[in-house]
């Protein structure tokens, strides 16, 4: 039998007469990689403060852990590492002077945090830069001391809220390694929340996504974008080809799909791996063509099907440009 | 044992805060000395009154407003520092660890007491320095920088209220005019026997003029354990009410996310 790290059921939580989360039911497994994703505003902050007891629900229940985020708000502490957004550090205390303070308000002993401390900041890649001030940090370096804090008790659960929001691409894909490696490596039970599609199709095994509150699909990315359909496979022409002969050749591999003026494009039945297939066919035929273009579904095609718009923002390259420290 | 180590790792954090703000910590020592330094330059001749202390001079006698004016300026620093955890999220870090809830505010409120300890010894070292005479000697020293240790950790109970109440550094700082008026309707800088009329009744119900003047017994007449009680009291008293009002803004804060 599978072992639940967390269970919400029903979850709601209202702030006067907006809904911000309207009852949601989540389970995450012991040991996976969840993605919870969704666009600015959706929820997804509102529900990672109410599984780590800094809210309380308006209606509903959560056991994370196996402890009721209500009734054993300290046992839910005790086995959660949080790391929320915009990395809330101390910018006056060095790395280790934090990594020391988390580890005595977890209850570990002073031997056992100096170790502790001197394991995770090599872990993420801070030693040098340990007993510097943090307001001296960059963006990425941040992060990772965060992580570094959320990580000093070996917890059970481990909560990302937004972990690369404002990062650059090479600070990102780091602590998607470090995260990756923590959940391989420790069995770390990791639950994210991202606005980035890239970020949840590399790193979560299942995700949900979160629009108005709600979720409105939820299982493995993989599955969730075959549920879209069959990727679509569209064939440039030259100008002046006969367009019709090209179609006669396409339409056994799939269903042809309204496009522009000298373009064929099909749902290419049987997915991607028929592409060699009919490319060779339209040689056979001598067709010529300028280009083929695989479209293949992404988290944002998932997304739209379920709510009909595009993850407002998903795609937008990060603001900050940081140097990796 | 567990509990008393995450207070004293909370304490060391507010400490450690405060020694790394020098922009907070050297007007908190700067300010009041300047202001005594004017005011002696001004009232010297004002200790020649009739019905004025025996003292030495104006430094001498307005050494004890002058510690309790520094305290007054650091412990804002305990009220703003909280509002900034706030602010900046830190808060939320340390609501989210099993820490007990109290230990957040005591420990901030322990790391004020701290700073003013040593800002009564600064203080005193600097007027000895200059010539004052602390007529108690080293045991009023160490009874002045007690008293200064309890007065800063009360005020910097209210202000730390404050910090938790707003969540605004900038409130807790508009807030500081009004926390000096105390001092200035009492008898820290002119003793009350001098006074007369509306001034002298306020004075003399204000509780910060006879803290003051529990204090300044030690430096212009010498040991006084009464009157130092008296200080012990009164600072004791707005610990209390403070720490009050400070764990019920907390109390507030954290039902308020609930």
């Amino acid at each position: 039998m599978t072992l639940t790290h967390i269970k919400a059921t029903g979850l709601v939580r209202r702030f006067g007469e907006i809904e911000a989360v309207a009852g949601i039911d989540l389970e995450v497994a012991a040991g996976e990689v969840f993605g919870f994703l969704g666009p600015n505003g959706a929820g997804k902050s509102t529900t990672v403060r109410m599984l780590t007891t800094l809210l309380r629900p308006t209606e509903g229940t959560a056991q994370v852990a196996g402890h009721d985020v209500v009734q054993d708000a300290d046992d839910v502490r005790r086995s959660i590492g949080v790391a929320l957004q915009d990395a809330a550090i101390d910018p006056l205390m060095t790395g280790r002077e934090l990594l020391a303070l988390q580890a005595v308000l977890h209850g570990i002993g002073r031997h056992r945090s100096a170790e502790r401390s001197q394991q995770l900041l090599h872990t993420v890649g801070l030693t040098k830069a340990a007993d510097r001030r943090v307001g001296t940090y960059s963006g990425g370096m941040r992060r990772r001391l965060d992580l570094a804090l959320a990580l000093v008790h070996e917890p059970i659960v481990l909560f990302l809220d937004e972990p690369t929001t404002g990062l650059d691409p090479n600070s990102r894909v780091a602590l998607w390694e470090e995260v990756r490696k923590l959940n391989r490596d420790f069995g770390t039970t990791v639950f994210l929340t991202t606005q980035y599609l890239e970020e949840a199709d590399q790193l979560a095994g299942r995700i949900a996504i979160i629009d108005d509150g709600k979720i409105v699909a939820d299982g493995a990315p993989a599955r969730l974008k075959a549920e879209v359909g069959e990727p679509s496979l569209r064939v440039a022409l030259p100008p002046g080809a006969d367009e019709a002969a090209a179609e006669a050749v396409l339409l056994p591999y799939g269903d042809r799909v309204a496009d522009g003026k000298g373009y064929v494009t099909i749902r290419l039945a049987g997915g991607a791996s028929k592409v060699g297939m009919v490319s060779r066919a339209l040689d056979d035929a001598g067709i010529e063509i300028e280009g083929l273009e695989l479209h293949v579904p992404t988290l944002d095609d998932v997304f739209q099907k379920a709510t009909g718009r595009r993850l407002e923002g998903a795609e937008e390259a990060p603001a900050e440009m940081e140097e990796v420290g | 044992m567990n509990q008393l180590e995450q207070l004293g790792a909370l304490a060391r954090r507010a400490i450690v805060n405060t020694s790394r703000q020098p922009a907070s910590v050297v007007p908190s020592i700067l300010f009041p000395l300047i202001f005594m330094s004017m005011s002696a330059g001004a009232l010297n001749k004002a200790t020649e009154l009739p019905g004025f202390p025996q003292v030495d001079g104006f430094m001498q006698f307005a050494i004890s407003a002058t510690i309790i004016q520094g305290i007054l300026f650091g412990a804002i620093g305990a009220g703003t520092d909280m509002a900034r955890d706030i602010e900046g999220g830190f808060f939320d870090r340390l609501i989210a660890s099993p820490v007990s809830r109290a230990s957040i505010v005591i420990g901030r409120l322990a790391g004020a007491a701290t700073l003013g300890f040593v800002q009564g010894i600064v203080f005193l070292l600097i007027v000895m320095l200059l010539g004052v005479t602390v007529e108690g000697g080293v045991a009023a020293i160490a009874m002045i920088a007690v008293a200064a240790a309890i007065i800063a950790a009360g005020v910097g109970a209210v202000t730390v209220s404050m910090g938790l109440r707003t969540g605004s550094s900038e409130a807790v700082q508009g807030a500081f005019p009004l926390i000096f008026v105390f001092l200035f309707f009492s008898s820290a800088f002119f003793p009350r026997d001098l006074m007369s009329g509306w001034f002298k009744t306020v004075a003399s119900v204000n509780p910060l003029s006879h803290l003051v003047e529990g204090l300044r017994t030690q430096v212009i007449t010498g040991v006084d354990i009464g009157a130092w009680l008296t200080s012990i009291g009164i600072g004791a008293s707005i610990f209390a009410l403070g720490l009050v009002l400070a764990l019920a803004a907390l109390n507030g804060r954290l039902k308020a996310s609930h």
